[in-house]
């Protein structure tokens, strides 16, 4: 009986697109490397402190490689909308998304940098926007993104921060906010994450 | 001694060493045995000398001081001991611990207020006013008009000395002029006298430590309750520990599978139960109040439904307290007199010569006066009333008739017909011969067997020239003709029964219970009650009674065959224990008589022993020991004695027997309620209790919250659960006979696997359905939320994907749990509304027991709906009690 229930349940839903999406009015935003408790902390003179960071970027930023994103993903305009409705009964599913090349994050898309400049005191930090399907971010200068439809092989947009002078031997606590007119900005709302991140950032040296 | 013993009994309340306890207990039981034997006074027998020989005191002097001390130190002051109660201390940190029945703070508050009392006494010759608790055994005290006597007292001499009938002797076989018990009051006169007994020994302050030393039995919704409690315990720690091993089992640290545990047994708990039943308690005891019985103790209402045996009392209970003319005999016939209450019935014909000269006769021989407001009655049937405690001492009074005068008298029939020459027949004076004597010994004989109090009546016209205007009688010298009278007739009186009682008598009966009359009364009196109340119901017949039909002697009757039986308190003496109860065994309708409060006690226990679930009535201090030892005692409200109410369960306001029938049937209809609340209240806990099951072994976010379970309980489920209180009776409750408490358990395994594992599945399965389907909808399909646990409370995890791929921060994910736990609530809460509806009836069709007549439910229901929808509607919610609007 709950089996069946369960089963008609299952049938209900969409394959692509949930059926509501109430908890996610505003998408909520992380950052990589993700290190302990959002804190990024290392020694720039010990390269063992900050290797993990290093290898976690590479490994986040492996699909973004120009290949990748060639072979799956479209090239689309910027500032316009990539929005691939489906047409009457047959759906246009799998969707495909915009390309997004590693090689926009310049410095920090470690094809010239291969270290992020952690040792010399410069990380870069990336910071991604959680993926919500038919989410509408509104144009953002920095931000050339568009979203599309759920796929395997999405791969989000990113946006590098990098720190070019960073004290030494102190906590830096860093707030990075997605400033749009689409995306309701969370002021005093529970979730931290909500449009928002905060991290800590601390780099020793001897 | 028994001081130190008492000294000992309320160490027993603290801590102490359980091998100490037992010996005491031991100790404690053969005392109280002692006391339910009879007393055995000799004092009032005994003459001067051998009582001061025997507290070697003196009936001029007294005792001197030395030997006072000496026996003071021996028997300790001449006080009650108030009884042994639980420490203030210890019932105030019970009722912290107990929580919810705040009345009892009450108790505090209740304290004893001694007076002190004075009293003279002659010691060494010398006359002191001391505090009475100074007195001892052997004391010469003196006491006078307005004393409070101030120990059991021999009264050595004494002037006009009277004191306020006690309370306990009118049933109390020592019958003796010469002794004045403790706490009654001298109304007038001086006395003198020897202490024989002092504090507890005295007759009052064995009843008193009688009642005080009667364990209260524990009562049947107690008893159920504690056998519940056995079996929600028992499944609780049953579940807690298979998935305290399943934890284990999948690999959860020890500390957390503890954890786990903890938290399923406290899930167990159902917490609303409480409340439920002390509120549905309480409906019927304030149902009760408006039917004139007050409940002292709420468990109480339900004991009165389980009770098999009532133990009556006669006077004021089943009969009105009064003296009443039942029947006159005159003009050799016997005339049945009116005794309702209200004077309703069909009187005899009053057209008689010899019913005039009667009624003047029994007019003049009375101290009867109008009340207020009764002017208007006519006198014969005030003069039938107020015949009451007549002397049985002949009376002879004058009256002044015209010109001559009448010498009226009364009194016990023999005496008087033996100062009488002639009768009154239709008017006519006839010559009193043999055949006329042996009319009125019958008469007298049918009157005395019908248990009534006979008296005679007689007169004479004096003659004028003898006896002129203005003479003067003299009672004390004779100095008028005290024989050679004219006989009027009898006049025999009774109790009568009240009007409800037969009625009532015959509603328990139906309701399979037993009615047992004890009573202090003369058997024959008694006997006749208990017929005309239906006790003793017609064609019944004691072993006696059988005896005399057959003319078989009385020890050749199979005592099976009577039905009813007759026992008087010197039988019972010689009784034992197995005698009784086999008594009680065979004859199903038996009456008590001339039994001591003791005796009381010994028939209650006898009773319980049999399994009876045993009420008693009472209204004396005598009656205390048995109204603490039933299961419930119910006091006089009217007559009662501060005593008896205080050792009873429950009141009755109007003392009338019909009242208990009434709480007898509130009684059965409460435990069919309570069973019917409990089943309900019961059913949620399993739909409560599985999400934290399957949270545990299948790791999916947690389903229902914390918050939400206390709101189901505490909340919205209380009022349906309550209003269960207010369903009628289904059928007739009251032709069914009373439960077995061993049998018909509040909850019996039926009813918890029925709840558990039929309805609670149920609604557990309802409940799962809307979560996955909640879940979903929202992106998160059933087989990914398996395992999900431990990334799901990440709280570091801000982008946890779902099955479409979207990433969640853990915010969001919080507050998709709460709307879970919402989707959970609902569901549990549409559920117990039909579980309402299903609860409401037992045994007939929810249509046949009508769908709305059962006002209190709809609403209830209705209620239920608007606070939960409140709960999931009203703005802030989601942050105080989690709870998420739901589409």
């Amino acid at each position: 009986m709950f089996v069946l229930t369960m089963y008609v349940m299952l049938l209900t839903l969409d394959d692509y697109k949930p059926t509501y999406q109430d908890r996610l009015a505003t998408p909520g935003m992380m950052i990589r490397p993700k290190g302990n408790a959002l804190e990024i902390s290392y020694n720039s003179e010990d390269t063992e402190s900050w290797d993990l960071y290093v290898q976690a970027l590479d490994n986040f930023l492996a699909p973004y490689n120009e290949s990748q994103q060639i072979m799956n993903n479209k090239d689309c305009t910027p500032n316009t909308y990539f929005i691939q409705e489906d047409a009457g009964e047959i759906r246009n599913n799998p969707k495909r998304s915009c390309q997004f090349n590693r090689t926009v994050l310049g410095n920090c898309s470690g094809i010239n940098d291969r270290y992020y400049g952690y040792p010399d005191g410069q990380p870069c930090v990336l910071i991604k926007l959680n993926r919500v399907i038919g989410m509408l971010p509104g144009k953002d200068d920095q931000s050339p993104y568009v979203t599309c439809g759920a796929k395997v092989n999405y791969s989000q947009p990113l946006v590098a921060v990098k720190f070019l002078n960073v004290t030494y031997n102190a906590d830096i606590n860093v707030e990075c906010k997605i400033n749009s007119l689409a995306i309701a900005n969370p002021t005093s709302d529970r979730d931290k994450f909500a449009g928002r991140v905060s991290f800590k950032l601390r780099i020793n040296k001897n | 001694d028994s001081y130190g013993m008492f000294v000992e009994m309320d160490k027993m309340d603290g801590e102490m060493d359980v091998q100490i306890k037992k010996k005491k207990k031991i100790k404690k039981k053969e005392r109280l045995e002692n006391m339910k034997k009879e007393m055995d006074i000799d004092d009032h027998e005994i003459t001067i000398e051998e009582l001061e020989m025997k507290y070697t005191t003196s009936v001029t002097k007294g005792l001197t001081t030395n030997m006072a001390q000496q026996v003071l130190e021996r028997d300790g002051p001449n006080e009650l001991k108030p009884p042994k109660g639980t420490p203030e201390y210890v019932k105030f940190a019970r009722q912290l611990a107990g929580g919810l029945q705040c009345l009892m703070w009450l108790y505090l508050a209740i304290t004893l207020i001694a007076v002190v009392v004075q009293a003279l006494v002659i010691r060494d010759g010398q006359k002191n006013q001391i505090n009475a608790n100074m007195l001892v055994v052997g004391d010469l005290v003196e006491i006078k008009g307005g004393d409070r006597v101030p120990a059991d007292i021999r009264i050595i001499s004494a002037q006009g000395c009277k004191t306020r009938s006690p309370e306990c002797t009118h049933e109390n076989p020592l019958e003796t002029r010469n002794i004045a018990f403790f706490s009654t009051t001298c109304l007038e006169g001086v006395a003198t006298g020897v202490i024989i007994n002092t504090g507890d020994r005295t007759i009052i302050g064995r009843i008193a430590s009688l009642a005080s030393g009667v364990g209260n039995e524990k009562t049947p919704i107690a008893i159920e309750i504690e056998h519940f409690v056995d079996i929600i315990a028992g499944l609780a720690i049953f579940f807690g520990f298979t998935f305290f091993v399943v934890a284990m089992f999948i690999g959860y640290a020890f500390l957390e599978a503890m954890i786990f545990f903890m938290a399923i047994v406290v899930a167990y708990v159902p917490e609303g139960l409480l409340a439920t039943v002390t509120v549905c308690l309480s409906l019927t005891a304030k149902r009760l109040a408006r039917k004139n019985c007050v409940v002292k103790n709420l468990e109480a209402v339900e004991t009165l439904g389980s009770t098999s045996v009532i133990c009556s009392d006669k006077t004021g209970t089943l009969t009105q307290n009064r003296m009443t003319v039942a029947h006159l005999w005159f003009d050799n016939m016997i005339h049945a007199a009116d005794t309702t209450e209200d004077q309703s019935g069909q009187s005899f014909d009053q057209s008689s010569e010899t019913w005039r000269a009667l009624a003047r006769v029994a007019g003049l021989c009375n101290r009867a006066i109008f009340k207020p407001g009764q002017d208007t009655v006519p006198i014969p049937k005030t003069l039938s009333r107020y015949l009451a405690k007549a002397d049985r001492q002949p009376q002879p009074k004058m009256a002044q008739l015209g010109l001559i005068y009448l010498l009226v008298m009364k009194g016990a029939p023999e005496r008087i017909l033996e100062r009488c020459s002639t009768i009154l027949i239709k008017g006519q004076e006839l010559p009193l011969d043999e055949q006329w004597k042996e009319a009125f010994q019958t008469a007298y004989m049918d009157l005395g067997g019908l248990g009534e109090r006979v008296l005679g009546f007689c007169h004479i016209y004096l003659n004028e020239k003898e006896y002129p205007r203005g003479y003067r009688f003299d009672t004390d010298e004779m100095n008028f003709p005290t024989s050679g009278l004219c006989f009027a007739g009898l006049i025999s009186m009774i109790d009568p029964p009240r009007a409800t009682v037969p009625d009532a008598v015959m509603k328990c009966r139906t309701a399979g219970i037993r009615v047992v009359m004890v009573t202090g009364d003369h058997p024959i009196t008694a006997k006749a009650i208990a017929a005309n109340v239906g006790i003793i119901s017609e064609g019944s017949e004691t072993v006696e009674d059988i005896a005399n039909r057959l003319r078989i002697p009385v020890e050749q009757v199979n005592k099976r065959d009577a039905r009813a039986c007759v026992i008087n308190g010197g039988q019972l003496k010689d009784m034992s224990s197995d005698e009784l109860d086999e008594n009680l065994r065979c004859h199903p309708e038996m009456v008590f008589a001339r039994t001591s409060p003791q005796q009381k006690l010994i028939i209650v226990e006898s009773c319980q022993r049999l399994g009876s679930i045993v009420a008693v009535t009472g209204d004396g201090v005598n009656d205390s020991p048995a109204l603490k030892k039933a299961d419930i005692g119910i006091a006089m409200g009217i007559a009662g004695s501060d005593a008896a109410k205080n050792a009873a369960d429950m009141i009755l306001l109007d003392d009338n027997f019909a009242s208990i029938v009434t709480g007898v049937e509130q009684g059965r209809l409460i435990f069919d309620n309570l069973k019917k609340s409990i089943a309900y209240t019961l059913t949620k806990n399993i739909p409560e209790l599985t999400p934290y099951l399957i949270y545990i072994t299948v790791s999916v976010p947690l389903p229902l919250g914390c918050i939400t379970i206390l709101f189901i309980e505490l909340a919205t489920d209380i009022f349906p659960s309550v209003s269960l209180a207010y369903e009628k009776a289904e059928s007739d409750i009251m032709h069914l006979k009373p439960r077995n408490p061993r049998k018909d358990r509040l909850v019996n395994e039926a009813l918890a696997v029925y709840s558990y594992f039929q309805i609670g599945a149920i609604q557990s399965f309802a409940g799962f359905t809307d979560y996955f389907t909640a879940m979903a909808q929202e992106g998160w399909f059933p087989l990914l939320c398996v395992g999900l646990r431990s990334q799901w409370e990440d709280v570091h995890l801000q982008d946890l994907q779902d099955s479409y791929g979207q990433e969640w921060t853990f915010s969001q994910r919080l507050y998709q749990e709460y709307t879970c736990y919402t989707v959970f609530f609902v569901s549990i809460e549409i559920c117990q509304i039909s579980d309402v509806l299903i609860r409401k009836t037992r045994r007939l069709s929810v249509f046949q027991q009508g769908f709305f007549r059962n006002k209190v439910l709809v609403t209830a229901i209705v209620f239920q709906l608007c606070l939960g929808n409140l709960l999931c509607y009203c703005p802030g919610m989601p942050n105080i009690f989690n709870f998420m609007p739901i589409r």
